[in-house]
């Protein structure tokens, strides 16, 4: 009797694991010439370039804002994204708008997984609509 | 039909559980087939096989059955043969490199270690470091947050701060855990991640990888580390980068 080696995760348990190495499954292994490949064309959305810091207007003021209510008296190893930390302060929406810069790649990617299993595959026009899924729920956050 | 391919073992290795499925709905029961020292783990190949997650999760269930048992080399997900006697030939044209294959990464295992900035862990610590950055934002804060062009200044400034750490922090995370490893090799691009890399790792000091993990989130508060593992030796089957096989264009 063999016993499956256990998945070790160090972020979020369960199936979360297959989104971490998704592109160590679909990007690395073994290829052999003499066989042809299934079309990936349906997780073409997996290719989306999310640099973790982006280059933009957006991403100045969002800095710019985060840093005006950054308490320096805290310590860095105060845990970020607390309640008393981000406050009342509802018009800058600090958790909704870090969710964005950071988890909002992986959302999407679970994201096209839903859709992949809804529609069968996820095509590529699925990328400006998942972007929008996550965009609105961000929106919706802050609200 | 045709045969889908889950990777390549030493003919030697342990029998696969009974009733192991793979891929396709209902799954394909999965089974090996044998040339000359080698074997390839295989089934049928489902008509229309998509990327899916079940699919996804199959490959990788199959493969972490087998590398239980013993070194498994991982086939890339979607490989497809025309025939059985196709893998076999394969396996008989190129035995070398796959016996070559197997024996440098026995009892070797593959773990990922993934990293980003937790967003007001690191502003935190950018801004901790730089008193230029500190007086500009106080400055804004004092005039109620400041102009468009303040807040676009400032915040262009951080920006670049944040990046020049992920950079910092990319080599800080592989020379941390370089040393507990055989093989390092590089996590493909452009998936949001400041690191991602692979590192070939003796199942023997597993333990102490995941050790030297941990040392790093507590001496990096301000980045989240993934690890992941023990994975089989995707990133390390090939001795150099491998070039993509044809593809069956969808229609």
């Amino acid at each position: 009797m063999t016993v499956v080696p256990a998945q070790q995760s160090g972020g979020g348990g369960g199936s979360s694991g297959l989104y971490d190495v998704l592109e160590l499954v679909l990007d690395r292994g073994l290829v052999i010439d003499a066989f042809v490949r299934v079309s990936l064309v349906g997780i073409e959305i997996l290719k989306i370039d999310v640099r973790v810091v982006v280059a933009s207007v957006d991403t100045y003021l969002r800095f710019a804002e985060a840093c005006n209510r950054l308490d320096l008296e805290s310590g860095p190893n105060k845990s970020p994204g607390l309640p008393e930390i981000v406050g009342e302060v509802t018009e800058s929406g600090a958790r909704g708008k870090s969710k964005g810069a950071l988890s909002g790649a992986a959302e999407t990617i679970s994201d096209a997984f839903k859709q992949s299993r809804d529609d069968g595959s996820a095509e590529r026009e699925s990328r400006p609509r998942a972007r929008k899924t996550a965009a609105s729920r961000r929106k919706e956050e802050q609200e | 039909m045709s045969t889908y391919v889950y990777g390549i073992t030493a003919a030697a290795h342990p029998a696969l559980p009974e009733g192991l499925g793979g891929v396709g709905d209902p799954p394909m029961p999965v089974r090996v087939l044998k040339e000359g020292d080698l074997a390839a783990v295989v089934s049928d190949a489902p008509e229309g096989l998509r990327p899916k997650r079940r699919e996804l999760l199959a490959h990788q269930n199959v493969l972490a059955e087998a590398g239980a048992g013993g070194c498994v080399l991982p086939m890339r997900f979607g490989s497809v043969a025309p025939e059985d006697s196709a893998v076999t030939g394969v396996l008989a044209e190129r035995a070398e490199h796959y016996q070559e294959r197997l024996r440098a990464l026995d009892g070797k295992v593959e773990y990922n270690v993934k990293a980003t900035h937790i967003e007001e862990a690191v502003l935190h610590h950018v801004m901790a470091g730089s008193p230029e950055l500190r007086a500009l934002a106080e400055a804004n804060r004092k005039a109620g947050g400041g102009s468009y062009e303040q807040k676009l200044q400032l915040g262009e400034m951080v920006a670049a701060a944040v990046k020049a750490q992920e950079a910092e922090d990319a080599g800080v995370v592989q020379q941390a855990l370089e040393p507990l490893a055989a093989a390092v090799g590089q996590g493909p691009e452009s998936t949001g991640w400041l690191a991602n890399v692979s590192f070939l790792v003796d199942r023997d000091s597993a333990a102490r990888f995941a050790e030297a993990v941990d040392e790093l989130r507590q001496a990096h508060p301000h980045l989240d580390v993934r690890l992941n593992g023990p994975l089989p030796p995707y990133s390390f089957v090939e001795p150099g980068p491998s070039e993509p096989a044809e593809t069956i264009t969808g229609e």
